[in-house]
């Protein structure tokens, strides 16, 4: 009797683990990454390789050697921070630049909170957000280098956000959003092709490794904001259509709000967290002096998620029905 | 048909049911069978019998020992060899009444062994319910509750629906399933006599929406028997539907309080199995002495399947050689299903009116993956059918906050096991909710204790001043 295993029920398993949903949000981001690297070429690859290789490398070592306790290095989840940092990075930043990045992302934000699963804060975000601070000339490098596809916009050097900052709404008065949908003009390699990242986020919904809700409220959220600015006074604030399609709002929205581990456990808090994100772009895009406030927003809201957690539950059962 | 289901949580197991075209067989009887004392939620039955007494087939041999207790009869004519404590599968001691078993049966006095259908209702409540009392019927659908107590509401609650519990929804069961289309005008019975016993509340027949010939049976045997007010409903296929909570919540769009019964929204949930035995309790005067139990798994061979009729107190080991041993790949044995089953640490334990399969499980199937971090994903509190957010029970547990715990409601966890079926890091998280279930229950428990003492004491003391 004793070769037989004894324990408590449920005697079987869904055959989910973090491993797999890491793998699925790693498979997800492939079709921005693969249009990154086309229009971007080998700096690109380059910056890729880079970050996945130091935020696996630094998770590890601190795993090992600082925490000395199993359990705390997910390959993974270390492969998945690298990819969406180098994602939120100019492809003309140098590679000791993405190792500083990776090492905050890394070990500041993740692994001294106590690793995964522990952190507050979005670690890609807080790497990039300490670059941004710590570099601003070189995170703000717009340049386009020589990519592997044809590409006549490469020149303009700058995000169309940034136009919009600098310049005013003159300065984007001839985008065609349809371009943005495909070929974004500028930006960092997450930033190029939004239909790219929806496609990713819908493989993400088939497969159930996440929920939309965070990502459509943030999505609403914005479009709502600025319909309303722009019906007030069209002359000064850009529309719905542009902020959406612009900056790093979509792989925000699908990729970092979404992360299990910063963002609200339920449904509700999910969509205050969104509403919150949306809100929080949007003032910065209209008001403040950086031209771009995802990294932002998401930081703040990240701060709220514990609140969200203790202020919204599930809906219990035989609480409400009857 | 409109498909019902439950309205918070659920998980979606593979329903494995390779047992499903297997007809039911009856299962012989050994030399020796070994009858449990406790095989039903309540307080043990009182062994009446003597060692070396002779005992019919059908006899009673224990009384109940309390309210909530039920009647058992010998499941063999033989001699009474012991009375003695026994190891049940878990490995607990219990009192188990030992017969040896005789080469000829001879039944008890008034059963009607035929097989011919009775269809008439009888009027009398009283004497329906006594005898359901008088067979032993307890719940077979997993808890084992005493039928008729059950079916015997407190003054003041009034039953409007009776739910018959068809949906098996846990994977590999078949023993539901196959009842339902090789005993389906039986059950039917039943189920109109638990009615008339109620005081004539409706009744809804739920089967899941992948068992259609049995839908199709059951639909077809009530048209066909006429009675009043009973339907079959369709239900989709998810676990745990069959829960009794869930069935309430999908049937009749009501939610049973934190704490309270069925009944409390006019409810009583009766399983397929637990019909049957009121029907052979009632109309032929059979007490509860056989079941149909499924002996299957993902390792078992599929010609080795089998649905089995067997007799109470039969060892699991008997029934295990009799369908040619353990398969060699099997790491776990199982006593119901491979949800909320429970694992056979004892193969010799004998068979109890609750038993609904012998289950083996490889190791690829049911071997637990480390644990790793909780990454916060919130699947768990996706997958609790009772809304409860098993990650934050879980670290309320090892904090030992139970006015949290208690908050949060431990208290109402069902043990279904959908937390940790869907716990992507693999975290234990029913194990230790069970404990805090256990924490936040008994804290509700002595609070109402205390309660209870001071309002003996402000009595007494008013009387003193009198």
């Amino acid at each position: 009797m004793e070769k037989y295993l004894v324990s408590p029920n449920p005697h079987i398993h869904a055959n989910v683990s973090t491993s797999k949903l890491m793998l699925d949000v790693c498979i997800a981001l492939m079709p921005a990454i693969i249009v990154s690297v086309l229009y971007y070429g080998w700096s690109e690859l380059l910056i890729l390789g880079v970050s996945v290789v130091s935020c696996v490398l630094f998770e590890w070592a601190i795993a090992k050697f600082l925490m000395k306790r199993e359990g705390h290095f997910c390959l993974s989840a270390a492969v998945v921070t690298g990819l969406l940092l180098a994602m939120n990075l100019p492809s003309t930043i140098s590679w000791w630049i993405v190792m500083i990045g990776a090492l905050v992302a890394i070990g500041v934000a993740k692994m001294s909170f106590g690793g995964l699963g522990q952190n507050v804060f979005n670690p890609a975000i807080v790497g990039r957000v300490f670059l941004l601070i710590s570099f601003p000339a070189q995170m703000t490098d717009w340049t386009v280098p020589a990519g592997f596809i044809q590409n006549v916009d490469a020149v303009s050097g700058s995000t169309l956000l940034g136009m919009f900052n600098e310049g005013g709404l003159a300065a984007v008065a001839n985008v065609d959003y349809l371009k943005t949908l495909f070929l974004n003009i500028g930006g960092s390699a997450g930033e190029i092709s939004a239909l790219a990242l929806l496609a990713g986020w819908v493989f993400l919904l088939v497969r159930k490794v996440i929920k939309p809700w965070i990502t459509l409220s943030i999505f609403a959220t914005v479009a709502i904001i600025a319909t309303i600015f722009n019906l007030c006074a069209p002359e000064l604030y850009t529309d719905a259509a542009f902020n959406l399609l612009t900056g790093g709002l979509i792989l925000g929205a699908c990729f970092m709000a979404t992360d299990y581990v910063t963002s609200p456990m339920t449904t509700v808090g999910g969509i205050i967290f969104g509403v919150g994100i949306g809100f929080i772009v949007m003032m910065i895009r209209y008001f403040g002096s950086y031209p771009e406030g995802m990294s932002f927003a998401i930081l703040i809201m990240n701060c709220c998620v514990p609140l969200l957690n203790k202020w919204f539950h599930q809906r219990k059962y035989g609480y409400g029905r009857a | 048909m409109n498909k019902l289901t439950f309205s918070i949580g659920g998980v979606h197991p593979n329903d494995n049911k390779r047992a499903r075209e297997c007809a039911i067989e009856v299962l012989p009887l050994p030399k020796t069978v070994y009858v449990s004392m406790a095989q039903h939620l309540g307080a043990p039955a009182k062994p009446i019998v003597a060692v070396g007494d002779f005992i019919k087939t059908g006899q009673v041999i224990a009384e109940p020992g309390g309210f909530i207790s039920a009647f058992v009869h010998s499941p063999a004519t033989g001699t009474v060899k012991s009375i003695a404590p026994r190891k049940d599968l878990a490995g607990n001691n219990v009192m188990h009444i030992e017969i040896t078993v005789s080469e000829e049966e001879i039944w008890a006095d008034g059963i009607d062994l035929s097989d011919t259908l009775v269809t008439e209702i009888p009027e009398d409540k009283a004497a329906t319910l006594d005898k359901i009392k008088a067979c032993g019927v307890v719940g077979l659908g997993g808890a084992t509750f005493p039928t008729h107590v059950k079916l015997n509401p407190a003054p003041g609650s009034k039953a409007e629906c009776l739910i018959l519990n068809g949906a098996e929804c846990e994977p590999y069961l078949t023993s539901d399933y196959r009842i339902m289309l090789e005993r389906t005008k039986e059950i039917v019975v039943g189920a109109a006599i638990m009615q008339k016993v109620l005081g004539g509340c409706r009744c809804v027949i739920g089967i899941e929406e992948n068992k259609p010939e049995a839908i199709e049976a059951m639909s077809k045997a009530v048209s066909e028997l006429g009675y009043k007010d009973i339907k079959v409903q369709v239900l989709k296929k998810r676990y745990p539907q069959g829960g009794e909570k869930q069935l309430i919540d999908a049937v009749m769009k009501r939610q049973v309080k934190s704490g309270a019964l069925p009944i409390s929204v006019g409810a009583v949930v009766q399983n397929v199995a637990t019909a049957l035995a009121v029907y052979e309790a009632v109309q032929k005067n059979k007490p509860l002495i056989t079941n149909t139990l499924t002996i299957t798994g993902d390792c078992m061979p599929d010609n080795r399947q089998h649905n089995y009729l067997f007799r109470i107190g039969v060892p699991l080991s008997f029934i295990v050689d009799y369908a040619g041993g353990i398969p060699e790949q099997a790491a776990k044995m199982i006593s119901g299903g491979p949800m909320m089953g429970r694992a056979i640490a004892n193969l010799d334990a004998a068979t109890v009116k609750g038993s609904s399969s012998v289950l083996f499980l490889s190791e690829g199937a049911t071997r637990r993956k480390a644990e790793s971090s909780c990454i916060r994903c919130g699947r768990c509190a996706d997958a609790c059918p009772m809304g409860l957010e098993p990650f934050l029970l879980h670290r309320l547990y090892k904090a030992g906050d139970v006015a949290e715990l208690e908050k949060a409601s431990a208290q109402d966890c069902i043990e279904c096991g959908c937390c940790l079926y869907s716990c992507p890091a693999n975290i234990p998280l029913l194990d230790r909710i069970r404990q805090a279930k256990g924490m936040a229950l008994g804290a509700i428990k002595a609070r109402a204790a205390a309660a209870k003492a001071a309002a003996e004491a402000a009595k007494a003391a008013a009387e003193a001043k009198k």
